[in-house]
């Protein structure tokens, strides 16, 4: 880093020699408005000589003489050059350049930069585009816009996790988080999703981000590289999400107000059987366990004339019409030299499923003070209230699965209030009384100075906060001794649960800025920053369980109370510099390094240093290019990025034995064996990039490729239990993802009354595991249940690639000397089938790659259509080529609710070959007990052979969605002249109309694990996923 | 300008040197805040004590269905009917209690403090004999150390042989009189601090160890009577853990049975042989182990078969793990070796050794002191023991009549499974469980995913129709 250094200084101390004539002042402003153009290069021609104009356009340089030509640049404009002649005062006006691309991108540490000069990919995306389909989350909102990040709703429920991840895992240890970082107006911003609390990793907590009101975003840039990240350090390892919410400016008082209202639906349910009602073995009982092993309904209805005509449809009656509502106000407006907005907004949303939904209450205010024109302060607050209801959908799922569609599952409650049910847990029951709300109150705040005493000197200082408390109480009523009553399973004897995180991370970062330019040639900027992130969580929590009172819900009364304590700390501080140097305005070339000091390392391998390059060589500016062709560039750049451990990764110790009454205390040893040795690990990146545009920009693309390989990465693996911890730190592993990724912007059509814009963004990441840790042959890092050997887990193994679901799987069929794969299932093959005519499913033993739960690409394409005042814009999104498993159809095969079930009376026979190989022709009867040939089947096929097999139920899990319609309608500004209004909109949204899938299960873009976690295979009982319809009135003031 | 470049890099490297400098003890925050290095052994115990007992009555809740105390409410339930269960958490929970019991062990030989490391060797022995005599082949040598991750696993004779070692061992160390530190009564929560007891307790872990190997070649009855003489003496020396969160775990059981989340239904099986069905004499023991039903009977459930009938579920006409009952109680403890077991072991070494006198002796002992134990009417104990069926005299003592006592003994406890297999489940009357998954009567239970999936030197589980090393 020193060299870096050196060699900067003494590139810009070339430029200090100069000699004392004549002295020219002037200003330069903008063509357009006239307003002072503050850094505006002035350079004399054919020296070296040069200066930047202040904060108002003004400037002052010394000429050799009369002769001497002074070149004015400034990024976005149209370079002049005047001959001094005899002025002594030369104003410049400049215009800008129409062939430039001059969009400017907020870059890391809220940075501008001027697109052209970055040397790796960056995406943005703007307010309008982040708030036409009104999505509550802002991570929903960005879904299919950006090329690499893969953002994934976790569930239907109002305020649930959503989960985001950009090119894919580059951590073996599933619990690393792989979220990217989130900033705020340059303030680290907490966008962890908390399973604090018993039972809450089922119940779809929010991740922190869905605190924020997406009416006050002003754009969203997306940092996915590693040369872009490369100053957060290493909390910006996954990829940094920058945040910039709007500003007042200059001018009268803007008021805005905007309404949205909506309902929602569940988008897709599960196929289910209606022929087969409740018992076993085909013997008819309206009270067994058993939903669907009965008879059909019409036998049914024979023994038992109270039995409807037809099955009720449990899974579509247990949900119901959910809906939302948003209003929100903002005020901005500001003097010269102050600016300020304002904004207050209220969420609320009923979920699809019976009692659960989420509330939002937001306040900001965002200030700017011009103290002097060297000085200048800021602010930004932000106050949230948030939460809701939340239930285990997992749970709900499971229970309905166990429901018997003889039964209207909707009349859940006896007059006395206790739970309806023929026998089985009525799940809306359990929605109703088993309920978990959160309640959060959260403050980010942040202040900012900036102080520019010369005209090429910036130093800058900002302090940010991110604290909330977070209130969780469980709660479910106790049995109230009443006579047939019937208690809902999980509330027990009934239980008070209180939790309270209190979460506190300041941040604060230091810039100094250093521009010059030396020679007409060069410009140069140096920054020099420090940065301090400072965090700290403690949750504790008290549970109570068996309630005197059965309802009352008051830790005092209950009888057995049982403490939760944990609390982390976790500091980080980095030094960095960034030199940045372009050439003639068409080689930029950015070098970065940064050292980090992190708390979760030992003092000898605490500290760590890692560089970064990045080029980018705007070849439009430097050759004769055909004229159809508009500005574009090629990028390159290598950055490396240091990783630090999770908190307490380096020590182990014994914890709390928390199975002991109270009056008893007891340790047993940590889960986790802690690694002392642990050291950082690198991640090394490289990106190549070529972006290029065409007639007048009408179309474009932006097409980067990168590659990446993580080293000697921390992880903390799941271990045997025989070890006697359950998970043990360790420095192992290397990871690669390399991948594409395509934007593409055109407009085909432009008149002056239509027009036409269409963008596609398009990505792709291949993912591999090049080796884990010495003596392990692999790591389990995840599994969900199945029935009778149908468990499946997610694991790691050298050489193929993260996400992959192993399970059991049929036998297939090798002929003498052909030599079966141990890891891949060759479905080509026949299916082996036994003596008793049935498929034979491979020994336990056997575990093979049934899927894998990354897709292979995933796509969104718009299309925006405007003619006058109306608009219309649809997003298509696609996400193709992965895998899940569906716990849901397994539950579905083991109980016949499945809809293929329906052949349970057939005789077939299976298509397959015998252990011979000759091919198999013995008729088998699928059903239960003895068939039609005479023989016990027993459980009969489902139940003994085919939910036992993973095979069946990992399914293709691609999807393709119109995620989103949305109709505008500008109302015509003439209609408002004689009133207060200045502008209105009414839309209409859709989201989620369309979706095509062959998956069986809910909407499989779900989750069963919560957002943030990096075990994404899993998508059986989860909260379904819903299809809203949304009407929005926007009116301006 | 050089010079403003100078100051300005110069200044930034002097605030980094002092922030560094001065940071130093800012960043140490390697000390986990959730977790202490060094726990008094007090807390230890208590953590082991009460892993231990938890863990028999999780083993109890697999084997008990196996030696049909229990049967499932729901037909095919995979424990019942012998399928290939995962039972992760089990084996987890074993392996977790042993590594914690390890450490005590650690911490008590540095201490130097000797009633713990004995307290530590018994804890270990019954541990690692409920997981070989679930699994066989398991971890131990390598285990519970941080230096593998995959620990290798041992020989099912060698843990047998390693958990009599311990025992031994355990003897030696409680008989020290130097400990430095000295049992925690509060802590204990088996026996109280009473190491006296402990050594009883060793005793009777190692009768009955050397008993559990009457099938083999290296049985000795002579030494399982030695190991008897040093044991219990009465139902108060009992190993028995009583502390729980909320109650006992078979009274959850029952309460959630109550409230119709079915569970801790009676087999057939085991309530005939209480009502006489299959032995030919009421045992007044059922009235204190369950409840009649409401027609006023007692009404076992068929394995394999779950709730029989056209009644629906929610009457309670059937007989099922009762809170009334000494043994399954909120507040009862569970037993992990009693004085009664101890007396038949006595009576069954005994009879193998030709010393019928006292084999017969140890037998009326044990049923008396069942009796008393679960609070049985004096006169009904009475009665059960002057009945011909049971007081058969010296001459006519036979093995069944002790398995059979012994099958009522060991209710809801782990041994009873041992016990069965070495009898080969000849009780009278005693069947497969219907669609039972294997042919003949299981022997043992398949390797957890949890294990298999983490440690490549699991090995594959055999049908669980072969027998372990004791019982071929």
């Amino acid at each position: 880093m020193k060299k870096i250094f050196t060699f900067l200084l003494l590139v810009c101390c070339v430029t200090s020699a100069f000699a004392q004539e004549s002295v020219i002042t002037g200003r330069v402003t903008s063509a357009a408005d006239g307003m002072g153009l503050p850094g505006v290069s002035v350079i004399v021609k054919e020296t070296t000589r040069g200066t930047a104009t202040d904060a108002e356009g003004n400037y002052q340089i010394r000429v050799p003489d009369n002769n001497a030509v002074l070149v004015f640049r400034f990024l976005g404009y149209e370079t002049q050059e005047v001959p001094v002649g005899n002025q002594s005062v030369i104003n410049v006006s400049l215009g800008t350049d129409s062939e430039q691309l001059q969009e400017v991108v907020v870059t890391a540490l809220g940075i501008s930069r001027e697109k052209k000069a970055l040397g790796y990919a960056a995406q943005s995306v703007g307010s309008e585009e982040l708030t036409q389909h009104r999505q509550p989350n802002v991570l929903n909102a960005m879904q299919g816009k950006v090329a690499g990040a893969v953002i994934s709703s976790t569930g239907g429920a109002p305020g649930q996790g959503t989960d985001i991840r950009i090119r894919g895992i580059n951590s073996i240890d599933p619990n690393r988080p792989h979220q990217p970082l989130f900033v705020i107006d340059g303030i680290q911003m907490d966008n962890s999703t908390s399973t604090f609390g018993q039972g809450t990793e089922l119940r779809g907590m929010s991740n922190r981000l869905a605190d924020l009101n997406p009416d006050d975003i002003e754009s969203i840039n997306v940092l996915r590289g590693g040369a872009a990240t490369a100053l957060y350090g290493l909390r910006g390892a996954n990829g940094v999400v920058v945040i910039t919410t709007k500003k007042g400016s200059q001018g009268a008082l803007r008021v805005n107000f905007t309404s949205t209202a909506g309902i929602e639906e569940v988008n897709k349910f599960p196929d289910v059987q209606d022929t087969y009602t409740q018992g076993y073995l085909g013997e008819y009982d309206p009270e067994s366990f058993w939903p669907s092993w009965g008879p059909t309904v019409a036998e049914a209805r024979q023994i038992d004339p109270t039995h409807p005509t037809e099955l009720y449809n449990h899974f579509q009656d247990a949900y119901e019409t959910g809906s939302q509502f948003r209003n929100s106000l903002s005020f901005a407006g500001g003097t010269e030299r102050f600016t300020f907005l304002s904004s207050i907004s209220h969420l609320r949303h009923e979920g699809v499923l019976p009692f659960t939904d989420y509330e939002n209450i937001s306040a900001r205010l965002n200030a700017e003070i011009k103290v002097s024109d060297k000085f200048r302060t800021g602010a930004n607050f932000n106050y949230i209230n948030s939460g809701g209801n939340r239930y285990n959908a997992d749970r709900f799922n499971e229970s309905l699965s166990y429901w018997s569609p003889r039964w209207d599952v909707r009349d859940f409650r006896t007059p006395d209030g206790t739970m309806n049910t023929y026998g089985n847990n009525n799940p809306i029951y359990g929605a109703a009384t088993n309920q978990l709300e959160d309640d959060v109150n959260r403050f980010i705040g942040g202040l900012s100075f900036g102080y520019s005493p010369l005209s090429w000197l910036d130093f800058s200082y900002r302090i940010g906060l991110d604290t909330y408390n977070e209130d969780r109480t469980a709660t479910a009523p106790g049995p109230r001794g009443l006579a047939g009553e019937r208690v809902y399973e999980d509330n027990d004897q009934g239980f008070v649960n209180e939790y309270t995180t209190k979460f506190r991370a300041i941040n604060s970062t230091f810039i100094a800025t250093l521009n010059s330019s030396f020679g007409e040639n060069f410009n140069g900027t140096l920054r020099l920053g420090h940065e301090l992130y400072d965090r700290s969580t403690k949750s504790f929590g008290v549970e109570g369980s068996n309630l005197a009172v059965y309802d009352y819900f008051y830790l005092t009364n209950a009888q057995f109370l049982t403490p939760r304590q944990q609390q982390e700390e976790y500091r980080l501080m980095g030094f960095f510099g960034e030199a940045s140097i372009d050439y003639r305005d068409f080689l930029f070339l950015t070098l970065t390094g940064r050292n980090d000091i992190t708390s979760t390392l030992e003092n000898f391998n605490r500290t760590f240093f890692y560089p970064s390059a990045s080029l980018s060589y705007v070849f439009s500016e430097h050759l004769e290019l055909p004229a159809f062709i508009n500005q574009s560039k090629l990028r390159l750049s290598y950055a490396q990025i240091g990783k630090d451990a999770l908190p307490y990764a380096t020590s182990s110790g014994y914890g709390t034995y928390s199975v002991l009454p109270t009056g008893y205390t007891g340790y047993t040893r940590s889960a986790l064996l802690g690694n002392e040795e642990l050291r950082p690990e690198f991640t090394n990146t490289y990106e190549a990039g070529l972006e290029m545009s065409f007639f007048n920009n009408r179309l474009g693309f932006d097409l980067t490729y990168y590659y990446s390989l993580s080293k000697d990465q921390i992880l903390s693996i799941n271990v045997a239990n025989t070890t006697g911890f359950i998970r043990a730190a360790v420095n192992s592993g290397e990871m690669r993802n390399a991948g594409i990724e395509l934007a593409l912007n055109a407009t085909p059509i432009q008149t002056n009354d239509f027009s036409w814009n269409s963008s596609l963004v398009f990505s792709a990441n291949r993912n591999k595991v090049l080796s884990i840790r010495e003596g392990l042959e692999e790591i389990t890092y995840a599994s969900q249940f199945g029935y009778v050997g149908s468990t499946v887990t997610m694991k790691l193994i050298p050489g193929e690639a993260y996400g992959n679901i192993y399970g059991s799987h049929y036998q297939r069929y090798y002929g003498p000397g052909e030599e079966e794969d141990p890891l891949f299932l060759d479905e080509s093959r026949p299916i082996v089938i036994g003596e008793n005519g049935f498929p034979v499913r491979a020994p336990l033993s056997s575990q093979k790659i049934l899927g894998n739960s990354q897709p292979d690409w995933i796509g969104g394409f718009t299309n925006t259509f405007t003619y006058k005042n109306l608009s219309l814009t649809g997003l298509i999104d696609a996400r193709v080529g992965h895998e899940k498993y569906n716990q849901m159809g397994n539950f579905f095969s083991a109980f016949g609710i499945a809809e293929y079930t329906e052949n349970r009376d057939d005789v077939i026979v299976f298509d397959g070959v015998l252990a011979d190989g000759t091919p198999n022709t013995q008729p088998v009867y699928l059903g239960q007990g003895v068939g039609p040939d005479g023989v016990n089947y027993g459980n009969g096929f489902y139940r003994n052979v085919h939910r036992g097999v993973s095979e069946n139920f990992v399914e293709d899990a691609s999807w393709v969605r119109l995620r989103s319609l949305t109709l505008n309608y500008s109302l015509p500004e003439q209609w408002f002249n004689s009133i207060f209004i200045k502008n209105a909109n009414v839309s209409l949204t859709g989201n989620n109309l369309l979706l095509s899938t062959n998956f069986s299960g809910y909407d499989p873009e779900n989750s069963s694990t919560p957002s943030g976690s990096s075990v994404d295979g899993f998508a059986g009982f989860t909260y379904p996923a819903v299809r809203s319809y949304l009407f929005t009135l926007n009116l301006g003031f | 300008m050089k010079k403003i470049f100078r100051y300005t890099f110069a200044l930034v490297m002097m605030g980094a040197l002092f922030s560094l400098q001065s940071c130093e003890d800012y960043f140490d925050l390697d000390e986990n805040p959730n977790l202490v290095n060094n726990p008094p052994l007090a807390t230890m115990l208590a953590t082991t004590t009460q892993k231990t007992g938890l863990n028999s009555q999780r083993v109890a809740n697999i084997t008990s269905y196996f030696v049909q105390y229990l049967a499932g409410p729901v037909a095919g339930g995979s424990t019942d009917t012998y399928q290939v269960t995962d039972y992760t958490s089990t084996w987890d929970a074993l392996y977790l209690a042993m590594a914690d019991i390890y450490d005590m062990k650690q911490k008590g030989i540095e201490a130097g403090a000797s009633d713990y490391v004995g307290v530590a060797n018994v804890l270990m022995a019954y541990n690692l004999s409920l997981v070989t005599d679930l699994w066989g082949d398991a971890p131990y040598s390598e285990a519970f150390v941080s230096t593998t991750l995959t620990p290798g696993f041992d020989s099912q004779e060698e843990l047998y042989n390693t958990s009599l070692q311990l025992l031994d061992e355990a003897i030696a160390e409680l008989s020290k009189t130097d400990s430095n530190v000295l049992l925690d009564p509060d802590s204990d929560l088996i026996h109280g601090g009473d190491k006296e007891n402990w050594i009883k307790t060793a005793y009777a872990l190692k009768a009955r160890f050397l008993n559990k190997v009457s099938e083999t070649s290296s049985y000795n009855p002579e030494a399982v009577l030695s190991a008897v003489d040093n044991a219990y003496t009465s139902n108060a020396d009992n190993a028995t853990m009583g502390v729980f969160q909320t109650r006992n775990p078979w009274a959850t059981v029952a309460l959630n049975n109550e409230n119709l989340v079915l569970g801790g239904w009676l087999s057939e099986q085991f309530v005939e042989h209480l009502k006489g069905t299959t032995t030919g004499v009421f045992d007044p023991r059922i009235a204190q182990i369950t409840d009649t039903t409401i027609t006023g009977e007692y009404i076992g459930t068929p394995n394999g078969v779950g709730n029989v009938g056209s009644a629906s579920n929610t009457v309670r006409d059937e007989s099922y793990i009762s809170r009334n009952s000494p043994l399954s109680g909120d507040e009862s403890p569970l037993i992990i070796i009693s004085y009664p077991e101890v007396k038949l072991i006595e009576a069954e070494a005994a009879l193998r050794a030709g010393q019928t006198d006292r084999a017969y002796a140890a037998y009326l002992e044990a049923i008396e002191a069942s009796m008393d134990l679960l609070e049985v009417d004096p006169a009904a104990a009475e009665e059960y023991l002057s009945d011909p069926a049971v007081a058969v005299g010296a001459s006519d003592l036979t093995l069944d009549l002790i398995f059979n006592e012994k099958y009522v003994v060991t209710y809801l406890n782990p041994e009873a499974w041992n016990d069965a297999r070495r009898y080969d489940y000849a009780y009278e009357g005693f069947e497969l469980p219907a669609n039972a998954d294997l042919s003949t009567f299981i022997r043992r239970v398949a390797y957890p995913q949890g294990e298999a999936s983490k440690n490549p030197n699991t090995p594959d589980s055999p049908v669980l129709s072969e027998e372990l090393w004791w019982d071929e």
